[in-house]
């Protein structure tokens, strides 16, 4: 019950960022960013480098950032808390716990390892825990299941893994993409744009895992040009980001292709026509600003599908990135780790949104000005 | 000029005047070869997974440690998997639950975003504010994420049921909807039928029941039609990560997957299963994609 | 204009280029190889890790006070360049060489042996293998003799108190179960109370209260004595007793008594060297052996521990040898799934493939490889009978019942991975020791004719047999192939049943079965590790099986001095005789060596005297198959020897799978 009503407070708490006016927006974004970034610098790079970045980032924000980011900022804080609150009720409400193995421990050594992992048998008594761990002491806590680790010295190598896919992937996605969508779009109904259209519902009608392993079972197994699995080198990059791109390819694709279908059918390209002006200028001019805004909004969700097909992308590679650690954690209900990946997969997320919305700005006047 | 009324009026009427918003849909629909194709493969699918199984009484179950993955043969039309079961009979039922989650998980979500959506599209301003901001917060959390913690909420035994999954996937595909469905209905509100149902009186349920929904229903079907293969798709990675229900595509697949090696091949394994769900999910998207042209006047028109 | 398109590749590029950034934030150098090696480790530390993938880790992390050479498996120096046995044959002397150093350059004393041998053994760290150092003198008293003492004094007492209570007497098989039920057996095998010793091996009659009572109060005295026994030990250990550092580079080991395969206990990783250093700073117990703490002497560093991903080893040039280690880094790999291993290896990802790390159904197609290396391991897979409960308490139908299964079959069909069938207990291979010759095989004609004799003609009136396995596929498999091997080849009705681990156990305790599934790993090289376990009310009989004789020829292989000084007792009733006597000259005088060869050989042939028991004899057990080490390697390692190399020319399995990577290269210039 206690449970439910703090879990509204938090949630109005969220809400209420949206109606911000822009003097306490001001204010208060820059302070929470400035936490933020102390407490992940002290944590990364020590104190020094904690409170440098924490003014410097403050000062930032309160002098350049626009009241949209501000906005978002503020959003962000509260709803990391929120989550991390939501989740640790969720685990604890599962059946099993992580100090029930096979050798039979008695209550007494159960004890023992709950105190020394930090683990106490109720969820709101571990949230304030864990959350002190976080903000004075800087470390994500423990991990239960593997020994003498802590979270952060688990994630931490698997980070730069899982971006370095996730952003080649990204790219790539755009790029087959919008290639695809856009030759399709400048020529409806033609069969280039039958054909594409179809290549590109195969890359949604299969699950990625089977097309990754049609790729091992053609690059790796059969012509042995790249390797079936592990992590060391370019060559482990690319089928990975492939096969994560490729569902992502068939919806920007589907999107350039309508997006440029609806500038196509503008009055100011029609003008330019008139004027003569040859097809490719006219492309490349004009309608490709147009044509990649349904894109761009699209990639914020884009950005969250692709580190969560990660989970299955990495599994299959044997690729040691993050999305391998949560569903490790998960399974093995090391409440420290689920909780370290959920807060970097939202920070992620997040900040990713926001890079998106400024970039949509940017493309799309209209909306430059409501920033 | 079809279908004009053969005592003329003064008025010009268009020529389309007689045909409701349905009609033109379907009009469109039926001529869209490739989307008919698709629909008439799904009803082939679902009657082969439904109705076979009973008919030829195929059994999925029983193991048969000396006959193990064994080729496509006379006795085993699929082969046999890594126990001895009979593939057809393994393909097909998996079949039933692959589709079952699908449809049931499209419902559930369908049901609760169509009403969060048209909530708060239809009251707007601060309701609508708070609404979406929810929506907001659990779009930053990834999807997977979701899914596998609500999954692990049930215990080992009943992880392998078709119930924990389908709210698992329901729960969490209902974000999409609700966010369409409320830009719909913030577009339809301000059509002139609304006014006039307010001014007469209508209550805010009413309205959004009986007036606003049904012009909205194009939309909510074609994205329906849209979340069917994503949610199968979302089964299928579960069953990969090894939390999906116990005999469906995505299980089969998945499994193959796992002993795709340079020595033996046991590309049975893979391809059937495969094809299956490749089908299923290349005639539904494209039956959505019909349907989406068919109710949207914009689209294709050039 | 331009402006959007160049914006875009702008974009892109820069992506690419933070993916690239990112990208080499995430690995080192080349390494020579790449072997996989199995489950990711789960601790480093030699004195708590117990599994394979750990063993080779931590085998090349540190170096104990020998070493195995990789070609013989022998004793080689490591951190001691060499050492001297007493004439008793009981107390060894180490000399550790002057240049062995941590690699922080602290140089290795015996005082870190002492530290060391007393952390492993010492009762509050748990270590599961601390029993291998238990031949050392005063060992077991410091590790097990207060845990002793409180089971005695514990739940012992209280189970006995109410057994006492319920009952005025109590006959000699519910006597026996409940000593089994009550864990009796552990704390108590080492008493020299008569009293004790009498009622442990009760076996006919009934016992009254008066002689309940008494044991009663032996159980008292009996614990007092091993408080005693621990307090005396936690005084002298490392300094006066057991092992003892006289000066720096000397360390001094007293033996309980004589034990020929001692040297291969100073090889194995839980006798190795910990740092003291680091490991008493505060913090550091739980996690001192990660790379950026971890303080070690062995041929390798370790660099990298990327969990899940792999762990990077580089040749340590403060190590004594280093001029013999020829590899100057090599990554671990963990791998979950066999497939994906297999893979890897077959793509050229990694270079070995260690034990058995394949999926099993391709075992045919793999075996015909060259690079295939296999050979027996230390294991044996073998069914225990009831020897107490009818019809198995006569020895007839044991041997019937172990000669109507067609082990040949199993082995092919059922397991498929080269695994040998068994007809003895001992795997075979072990060097000096010759198994006898075995009464068990296939024969259905004599099967059946004992089978009549002990009055089941045909079958007929046997009762339905259960065979008991835990809970697992391949156990299943076998299981229900032999029930119905038993059926066809002697009408013997007989069903498979499974429990899980817990109650598996529990029940095969208790005695509560008819026949139950059953594996043994030897833990060194010497048959008495499989021998040993079938004394009378032996921890781990578990059968009932009880024959004097038998306990005889264990207790002197154990300890020859008493055997020594009379043999005729126990020569009479052994069935090669000659073979003992014609070494007791040799074993009683001579110098040092060719008294520890005599020695040897008197062992060996008293092991087998008592192995013939079980395999000619009385049958308590039915081996049925023994395991196989299988790796694949890639012929650019050298190294590896599948085959143990002696010089005198013989040949031997190495049938303890190890590899000491220290030993281990490339051949440069190889694909």
């Amino acid at each position: 019950m206690i449970e439910a009503i703090t879990i509204l407070v938090g949630f109005v708490i969220i809400a209420s960022t949206a109606w911000l006016g822009p003097k306490s927006a001001r204010i208060a974004a820059p302070l929470l960013l400035a936490g933020m970034l102390y407490i992940g610098g002290r944590a990364g790079w020590g104190q020094l480098t904690g409170v440098i970045l924490a003014v410097g980032g403050g000062a930032l924000a309160y002098f350049f950032a626009p009241l949209r980011v501000l906005r978002r900022v503020a959003f962000l804080v509260p709803s990391l808390v929120l989550l991390i609150y939501t989740t640790t009720l969720l685990m604890y409400r599962a059946p099993g716990n992580p100090f029930a193995g096979e050798k039979v421990a008695d209550p007494q050594v159960e004890m023992a390892l709950r105190a020394h992992y930090g683990v106490p048998k109720d969820a709101t008594q571990f949230f304030f825990v864990y959350m002190h761990r976080l903000v004075v002491e800087g470390t994500l806590g423990p991990s239960i299941k593997v020994a003498g680790r802590s979270v952060e010295e688990l994630i931490g190598p698997a980070l730069p893994v899982s971006i370095s896919i996730g952003l080649l992937a990204l790219a790539l996605a755009c790029a087959i993409g919008l290639t695809l969508g856009v030759c399709a779009g400048l020529r409806p109904n033609s069969l280039a744009d039958y054909g594409s259209m179809t290549l590109v519902l195969f890359g949604i009608s299969l699950p990625n895992f089977v097309i990754g392993a049609l790729f091992i079972i053609i690059f790796a197994l059969k012509l042995g040009w790249l390797p079936v699995a592990g992590w060391g080198g370019y060559r482990h990059l690319i089928m990975p980001a492939f096969t994560l791109a490729l569902p992502y390819a068939a919806y920007v694709a589907r999107l350039a292709r309508s997006g440029t279908l609806e500038v196509m059918q503008q009055d100011f390209i029609r003008t330019a026509r008139a004027k003569g002006l040859p097809r490719n200028i006219i492309v490349l001019k004009h309608a490709l600003k147009g044509s990649l805004l349904p894109v761009v909004s699209f990639l914020g969700p884009a950005a969250a599908g692709i580190m969560t097909g990660s989970f299955v992308v990495e599994t299959l590679f044997g690729v040691p990135g993050i999305g391998q650690w949560f569903v490790k954690g998960a399974i093995n209900r090391d409440y420290s780790v689920v909780l370290g990946t959920a807060i970097i997969y939202s920070g992620l997320i997040t900040s990713f949104n926001l890079v998106v919305d400024l970039a949509y700005a940017w493309l799309d006047p209209r909306v430059r000005g409501t920033l | 000029m079809r279908n004009a009324p053969s005592n003329s009026h003064a008025v010009d009427v268009p020529a389309e005047a007689g045909r409701s918003l349905r009609q033109d849909a379907l009009c469109r629909l039926k001529e869209n070869r490739m989307a008919l194709v698709g629909a008439a493969l799904i009803v082939l699918i679902l009657l082969a997974c439904f109705a076979v199984p009973t008919l030829l009484h195929l059994d999925p179950v029983t193991t048969d440690p000396q006959n193990q993955k064994l080729p496509p043969s006379a006795r085993y039309w699929f082969g046999t998997d890594n126990l001895g079961r009979d593939y057809f009979a393994r393909v097909l039922v998996g079949g039933q639950t692959s589709l079952l989650v699908g449809f049931a998980a499209t419902a559930a979500s369908v049901f609760v975003g169509v009403f969060y959506g048209a909530v708060a599209g239809y009251y707007g301003g601060k309701v609508d504010d708070v609404m979406m901001r929810l929506v907001d917060f659990l779009y930053g959390i990834p999807y997977m994420f979701l899914v596998i913690i609500i999954m692990l909420m049930f215990s080992e035994t009943a992880r392998g049921e078709a119930l924990p999954v389908f709210l698992a996937l329901g729960l969490v595909q209902w974000l999409d909807m609700a966010r369409v469905i409320r830009g719909q209905v913030l577009t339809l509100r301000r059509r002139e039928f609304v006014l006039a149902a307010r001014l007469l009186g209508a209550s805010g349920p009413r309205i959004i029941l009986t007036h606003i929904l049904p012009n909205a229903l194009g939309v909510i079907l074609v994205y329906a039609t849209l979340t069917v293969p994503a949610v199968i798709i979302l089964e299928s990675f579960l069953s990969f990560l090894g939390l999906g229900v116990t005999l469906s595509w995505g299980e089969l697949v998945a499994e193959a997957v796992g002993v795709v090696n340079p020595i033996r091949s046991y590309w049975w394994l893979l391809l059937w299963p495969s094809l299956f769900l490749g089908l299923t999910l290349f005639s539904l998207n494209f039956l959505g994609d019909g349907l989406r042209d068919a109710t949207d006047p914009r689209s294709r028109k050039l | 204009m331009y402006r959007t398109l160049i914006s875009v590749l702008l974009a892109f590029a820069f992506t690419l280029l933070l993916v690239g950034l990112t990208f080499s934030a995430s690995l080192d150098a080349a390494p020579d190889y790449r072997f996989i090696n199995g489950t990711e480790p789960k601790t480093l530390d030699p004195h708590l890790a117990t599994g394979e993938p750990e063993n080779r880790i931590i085998s090349a992390l540190f170096e104990g006070l020998t070493r195995y050479d990789p070609k013989t498996l022998e004793a080689a120096p490591g951190v001691a360049e060499r050492w001297t046995l007493s004439s008793d044959l009981k107390t060894y002397t180490f000399h550790l060489r002057k240049n062995a150093v941590w690699s922080n350059g602290r140089p290795i004393t015996a005082a870190d042996f002492i530290y060391s041998w007393k952390r492993v053994l010492d009762p509050a760290l748990g270590g599961e293998y601390a029993y291998i150092l238990f031949p050392v003198q005063f060992a077991e008293a410091y590790n097990a003799y207060k845990s002793y003492a409180e089971a005695i004094r514990g739940p012992l007492k209280a189970k006995l108190a109410a057994l006492i209570e319920k009952n005025d007497s109590i006959d000699a098989a519910r006597w026996q179960k409940f000593l089994a039920e009550a864990d009796a057996h552990g704390p108590l095998k080492a008493t020299e109370q008569k009293v004790l010793r009498d009622l442990l091996t009760f076996k006919q009659g009934s016992l009254n209260r008066e002689q309940l009572n008494a044991f009663s109060q032996g159980l008292d005295l009996e614990a007092k004595l091993l408080l005693e026994k621990n307090a005396e030990a936690r005084q002298k250990l490392g300094k006066t007793a057991g092992f003892m550092a006289p000066d720096e580079h000397t360390f001094v080991v007293e033996l309980k008594a004589p034990t020929p395969y001692f040297l291969e206990i100073t090889s194995f990783y839980p006798s190795m060297p910990v740092p003291r250093f680091v490991i008493e700073q505060p913090g550091n117990d739980s996690d001192w052996f990660t790379p950026k703490k971890i303080v070690s002497n062995g041929p390798f560093l370790l660099k990298t521990w990327n969990v899940n991903e792999r762990i990077r080893l580089n040749k340590n040039s403060t190590y004594w040898g280093h001029a013999e280690v020829r590899t100057n880094a090599l990554d671990v790999l963990p791998t979950e799934q066999l497939t994906t291993s297999l893979n890897m290896y077959l793509t050229g990802e990694a270079d070995w493939l260690t034990n058995n790390l394949y999926p099993s159904d391709l075992v045919q197609d793999l075996r015909r490889r060259a690079d295939f290396h296999s050979g027996p391991a230390l294991t044996v897979y073998y069914y225990r009978f009831n020897n107490k409960k009818k019809p198995f308490n006569d020895v007839r139908v044991r041997h019937a019942l172990n000669l109507a299964v067609d082990r040949k079959l199993i082995v092919e069909r059922v397991l498929g991975l080269g695994q040998l069938p068994a007809v003895s207990f001992v795997p075979p291979g072990m060097l000096g020791y010759d198994s006898p010759p075995s009464k068990i095989g296939l024969d259905l004609a004599l099967a059946r004719e004992l089978l009549a004799q002990a009055g089941f003609p045909g079958g007929q009136g046997f009762p339905e047999v259960g065979i008991l396995y835990n809970t697992n596929e391949t156990h299943k498999k076998i299981a229900e192939v032999i029930a119905d091997q038993l059926k066809r080849n002697l009408g013997v009705a007989a069903k498979a049943y499974n429990q899980e681990w817990q109650s598996y156990i529990s029940t095969v305790r208790g005695q509560g079965y008819d026949i139950a599934r059953a594996a043994w790993v030897g833990d060194y090289s010497d048959p008495n590790t499989f021998l040993d376990m079938w004394v009378t009310n032996g921890g781990n009989n578990q059968t009932g099986f009880s024959s004097p004789i038998y306990d005889q020829l264990i207790a002197y292989a154990g300890n020859l001095e008493p055997f020594l000084a009379n043999p005729e007792g126990l020569l009479a009733h052994l069935k090669e005789p000659a073979m003992i006597r014609q070494e007791l000259e040799g074993a009683r005088a001579g110098s040092v060596a060719q008294k520890s060869a005599a020695w040897g050989k008197i062992r060996m042939q008293l092991m087998r005297e008592a192995e013939s028991i079980l395999v000619q004899d009385e049958f308590p057990i039915m081996p049925i198959y023994f395991y196989v080490n299988s790796d694949l390697v890639n012929p650019r390692l050298r190294g590896f020897y599948s085959e143990l190399e002696f010089r005198d020319g013989k040949r031997a399995p190495n049938f303890k799978g190890i590899h000491p990577l220290r030993d281990i290269w490339v051949e440069k210039g190889q694909p």
